[in-house]
């Protein structure tokens, strides 16, 4: 359950799904959830966490490839498809 | 070996709203889950109305006239996000309190071995003037106090395994070294406490936290290294169990995979813990579990342990 709503997320930039992320820590946090909608906050944090990590990964990726050219033959800043 | 069972037809008239998981139809699938052959051997008594003082011993006198006065003359009123009464709940509340009540008389005067209360609405959200997370009055804190009071027992434990952190038995206990209170639950999830560090004023909090996901290993590890080993040094003289059967892998309010077969597991632990320091004296009340199939297995397999079948 509680997935339905969660298919938003993978469209979010990084400083909306972090934002929304550490507003959903704080309210767990601060039991300012309630006990009903508890699970469903908390499914929609970890698909907002697991946006960021990805959006992470393919910064880290992109920030690798152009160290890697630099060394070499630089080619631009093309960016990096990354799973 | 002899089992109470203590329920009561009013507690199936606190009506909770449309689609609302805390609702009537939790208690019959425990009756039919009950009606078994197997369980024929059941002692079987009505939950009594508990004395507004015995409430007390928990709660403030203002509080529970709060309560009283928001009880509705028809529909529904809402105390919070989660929490709500009908006509029929404070009825309904004062017998399960009335129930944990007489399961401790039954119990401590030898009239049966131990008990389970089947009612509702659950406890261990309510803190000491405050409902909460479909709680009013707090059935396990107000049976331990109860047991000290009454019939002089010295050291209790509430031993709670709901998905949910007993929020309201750590707030009333936190200061008090004679009852213990040690719970597993979901972290991060309602009602948001229950770390590791909440310990208590006299170090006899002991929560043992778990991870979404989590299932027997973890649930075991947590009782076998972290609960059980404290609760023998504690020597407690009456076992309160706080028996929510919502970290079954089917539940919906949570994540925590656990059978039908790790709640006979624990039961049975307690139950040891009971045998070595307590006279084998357990009460067990029922807190959540929201999934109808799910609770009804898993109460099934709960009474069948303390029963020792």
């Amino acid at each position: 359950m509680a997935q339905k709503n969660n298919v938003d997320v993978a469209l979010l930039p990084f400083e909306r799904a972090i934002e929304e992320l550490e507003s959903i820590v704080k309210r767990l946090e601060e039991g300012k959830v309630p006990l009903e909608e508890s699970v469903a906050i908390y499914e929609r944090g970890e698909a907002l966490k697991r946006r960021c990590e990805e959006l992470l990964r393919q910064a880290e990726a992109r920030v690798e490839k152009i160290t890697l050219d630099a060394q070499g033959k630089p080619t631009g800043s093309e960016p990096l498809d990354v799973e | 070996m002899s089992t109470l069972l203590i329920s009561h037809s009013a507690c199936l008239q606190h009506l909770t709203p449309a689609g609302h998981p805390e609702r009537p139809d939790r208690l019959r699938a425990i009756e039919q889950a009950l009606e078994a052959e197997k369980f024929q051997a059941l002692g079987r008594a009505q939950a009594p109305i508990a004395d507004i003082e015995t409430i007390a011993l928990c709660h403030p006198m203002e509080y529970i006239e709060e309560v009283r006065e928001a009880s509705p003359r028809e529909g529904l009123v809402h105390l919070d996000a989660d929490t709500s009464m009908s006509p029929g709940t404070f009825e309904a509340a004062l017998r399960a309190a009335g129930g944990a009540v007489l399961a401790v008389d039954e119990v401590l005067g030898k009239k049966t071995d131990n008990a389970f209360v089947a009612t509702r609405p659950p406890g261990h959200h309510a803190e000491t003037a405050r409902p909460m997370g479909f709680c009013l009055f707090d059935n396990a804190a107000i049976a331990a106090r109860y047991a000290q009071k009454r019939h002089g027992i010295a050291r209790a434990a509430v031993v709670d395994f709901d998905v949910h952190h007993g929020n309201g038995p750590q707030e009333i206990f936190w200061t008090d070294k004679s009852v213990m209170y040690c719970s597993t639950h979901q972290m991060p999830l309602f009602p948001g406490t229950g770390a590791v560090i909440e310990s208590g004023e006299h170090n006899t909090v002991v929560n043992a936290p778990l991870r979404p996901g989590d299932g027997s290993e973890a649930f075991h590890a947590a009782f076998a290294t972290r609960i059980l080993p404290r609760l023998r040094d504690f020597r407690p003289e009456l076992v309160i169990i706080s028996a929510g059967f919502d970290a079954h892998t089917r539940d919906p309010l949570a994540n925590i995979n656990l059978t039908e077969a790790d709640f006979v597991w624990v039961t049975q632990q307690l139950m040891d813990v009971a045998d070595q320091c307590a006279g084998g004296r357990v009460v067990s009340l029922l807190e959540g579990g929201y999934d109808l199939r799910a609770l009804g297995n898993s109460v099934a397999g709960h009474v069948q342990a303390l029963m020792r079948g």
